[in-house]
């Protein structure tokens, strides 16, 4: 079907991208901490391409932004493994060519042969990040710990409770603490249950965040002492915030995810595209990601994520468009 | 037509109608798949008026932007009506101070005002300081409260400024006639300075009304779970639903709203409805 959004509303963006984008650039657009100065100067310099990276608050911002410009401001993007045929189906990823990622001969072996990054024969996405969707909690404020994801539907912590912003992955966790079997294939009476269960959260909440930076900006101004997280990172950051804070998996279990690049379709410079996802297999980039910002990769062993047997590692969902609906229904609920 | 008026109406429909018209088309379309589908349909309206939860979004955004109106109409009064007072010299600086915030970035503004009413915040440093509460108040912040002081505070330059315009044009032939003619200053005010300067203050008015009544920023950063106002709702469909036409449906209703006000503004801050 033609699509017109090019000519219509982003129009000023593409022309503005494709009149201002420099040649040898890799434009990203991810999660915070997976272009961090660390691993970002040795690429420059090894490559003679330069980074510009923008980052996104939830799985579902990502997603309307690259549909909304048919990838054309982005060249590599972020997404889970879960996402990728979604990406595929809407024909806003394209594969890569793995000949020019060598340093796949890197990945663990638990990464090298993950289905769901390949779809007709093709590979979209390369593996280089993996983690959860937590549980932090304060140690001053619950010195015996948390073990259950129902704190954060206890009237006794009510006004100190952060949860995320993002439809996927609240529906999901959900599910999770309901303990229905399969939470990415739910039935109308799982949506309706998951539903009441996310709007009887709302008041305990202080507030949703979207982004990594914004969740602890927000831990930072309020009385907040539990939180739904997006990732090990904001533990690391509320630390080195002087935050005494602990980065738990409950024993309903959490998300864990698999995120890797993917390919935009609009990619300007798919050669330095190339070159960035294989510089991020080179064995260095990653224990480095994972001593800096908390998240595992996918090259080397990482310390301090022993919980992997813990998690229930994401899927694609009966339904996304639905359970971004319900989730919209959830936040407009009073 | 002039030569100039031609080049400013071309200039309006380039910059302005045609991209607006371009916009407000979709909501006549709709989605399907992840596409949007361009066959006209009243569909996105008939799932608006339908749905319970865009109905109470959209009147507890209407009265927010109505409060925050009211509130600024008496602060902005005041302050307008304080530097009317001060000497002319002082009149500039302070009309410039109080337009300088307007070249800040809105964005940095909302979080200042975080930093302002967080449990850490200034206010609370304040509050303990002087011993008027025991320990920080989080009620200050990610609620609707915290909307309404965050958009008093940031729109209040749109409401004082024209205020002091109309101020500024009241001759002063007319307040030494009210003098000459025995008016105290209480009568003065009431009777000559309040009636000639209401204009200003219906236009300020309509500037708070129609920039609350969409904002999306300040609701999402202090708002908390209260703050899921209708520009929050039609900023998820763009950029999370990936829903244009129904987004572009909820910025129409918000559109005839505005242009409503506007309307009505035109309407009363012409004096001649005074008599």
């Amino acid at each position: 079907m033609l699509r017109f959004q090019g000519c219509f509303l982003s129009a000023s963006t593409v022309l503005f991208a494709a009149g201002f984008a420099s040649a040898q650039e890799v434009r990203l657009f991810s999660f915070e901490g997976y272009a961090e100065p660390e691993w970002v100067e040795s690429f420059e310099a090894e490559t003679g391409c330069s980074v510009s990276a923008a980052y996104t608050g939830s799985v579902d911002e990502m997603f309307a932004k690259m549909a909304g410009s048919d990838g054309a401001d982005y060249d590599l993007i972020s997404i889970d493994t879960s996402i990728i045929q979604r990406y595929v189906d809407n024909g806003l990823i394209i594969p890569f060519d793995m000949s020019m990622v060598p340093n796949t001969a890197n990945l663990l072996a638990s990464f090298t042969n993950v289905a769901e990054v390949m779809s007709g024969g093709e590979t979209y996405g390369v593996p280089m990040a993996w983690g959860s969707l937590g549980l932090i909690y304060d140690t001053e404020a619950f010195p015996d710990g948390v073990d259950s994801w129902e704190a954060l539907w206890d009237p006794a912590n009510a006004g100190h409770v952060l949860a995320l912003d993002d439809a996927n992955n609240n529906v999901t966790n959900a599910a999770i603490v309901l303990g229905i079997d399969d939470p990415f294939n739910l039935s109308d009476e799982d949506f309706d249950a998951v539903k009441q269960k996310l709007i009887d959260q709302k008041q305990y909440l202080i507030s949703y965040y979207a982004g990594f930076e914004e969740g602890v900006n927000i831990w930072d101004t309020s009385e907040a002492s539990l939180m739904f997280s997006m990732g090990e990172f904001q533990a690391v950051e509320l630390a080195n915030r002087g935050y005494d804070v602990v980065y738990s998996i409950p024993e309903e279990g959490g998300i864990g995810w698999l995120d890797t690049w993917a390919l935009s379709k609009g990619v300007q410079d798919a050669e330095c595209a190339h070159k960035w996802a294989n510089h991020y297999l080179n064995g260095d980039t990653g224990p480095t990601m994972t001593e800096l910002k908390g998240y595992g990769n996918t090259t080397d062993e990482s310390p301090g994520l022993d919980y992997a047997d813990k998690l229930i590692w994401l899927r694609p969902v009966e339904d996304f468009d639905r359970r971004v609906q319900v989730w919209n229904e959830v936040k407009a609920a009073q | 037509m002039r030569a100039e008026d031609c080049v400013l109406w071309g200039f309006a429909a380039l910059f302005i109608l045609i991209p607006l018209a371009s916009f407000l088309v979709y909501g006549f379309f709709f989605v399907v798949d992840n596409s949007v589908v361009y066959r006209p349909t009243l569909a996105n309206f008939a799932e608006i008026l339908s749905n319970d939860s865009y109905r109470t979004t959209f009147f507890k955004t209407l009265r927010m932007a109505l409060e925050v109106s009211a509130i600024n109409l008496v602060l902005g009064y005041a302050t307008a009506y304080f530097i009317w007072l001060r000497p002319p010299a002082w009149r500039n600086f302070l009309v410039i101070a109080l337009a300088v915030p307007l070249l800040m970035s809105y964005i940095i503004k909302i979080y200042a005002m975080r930093g302002v009413l967080g449990t850490n915040g200034l206010l609370n440093s304040v509050l303990l300081a002087l011993g008027i509460v025991d320990e920080p108040v989080s009620a200050l912040l990610f609620n609707l409260t915290a909307v309404r002081i965050t958009l008093s505070v940031v729109l209040l330059p749109f409401m004082v400024l024209p205020i002091y315009i109309s101020l500024e044009r009241i001759p002063n032939s007319v307040l030494n006639a009210a003098a000459d003619l025995g008016a105290g200053e209480l009568q003065t005010f009431a009777r000559v300075i309040l009636p000639l300067s209401l204009p200003g203050g219906i236009v300020g008015a309509m500037f708070t009304f129609v920039l609350a009544s969409g904002d999306f920023l300040a609701p999402e950063l202090v708002g908390g779970i209260e703050g899921f106002t209708y520009g929050r709702l039609i900023f998820s469909q763009f950029g999370l639903a990936f829903n244009w036409p129904l987004g572009a449906a909820l910025s129409i209703l918000l559109m005839i709203v505005a242009l409503a006000v506007i309307y009505m503004a035109r309407r009363l801050g012409n004096p001649r409805w005074q008599r």
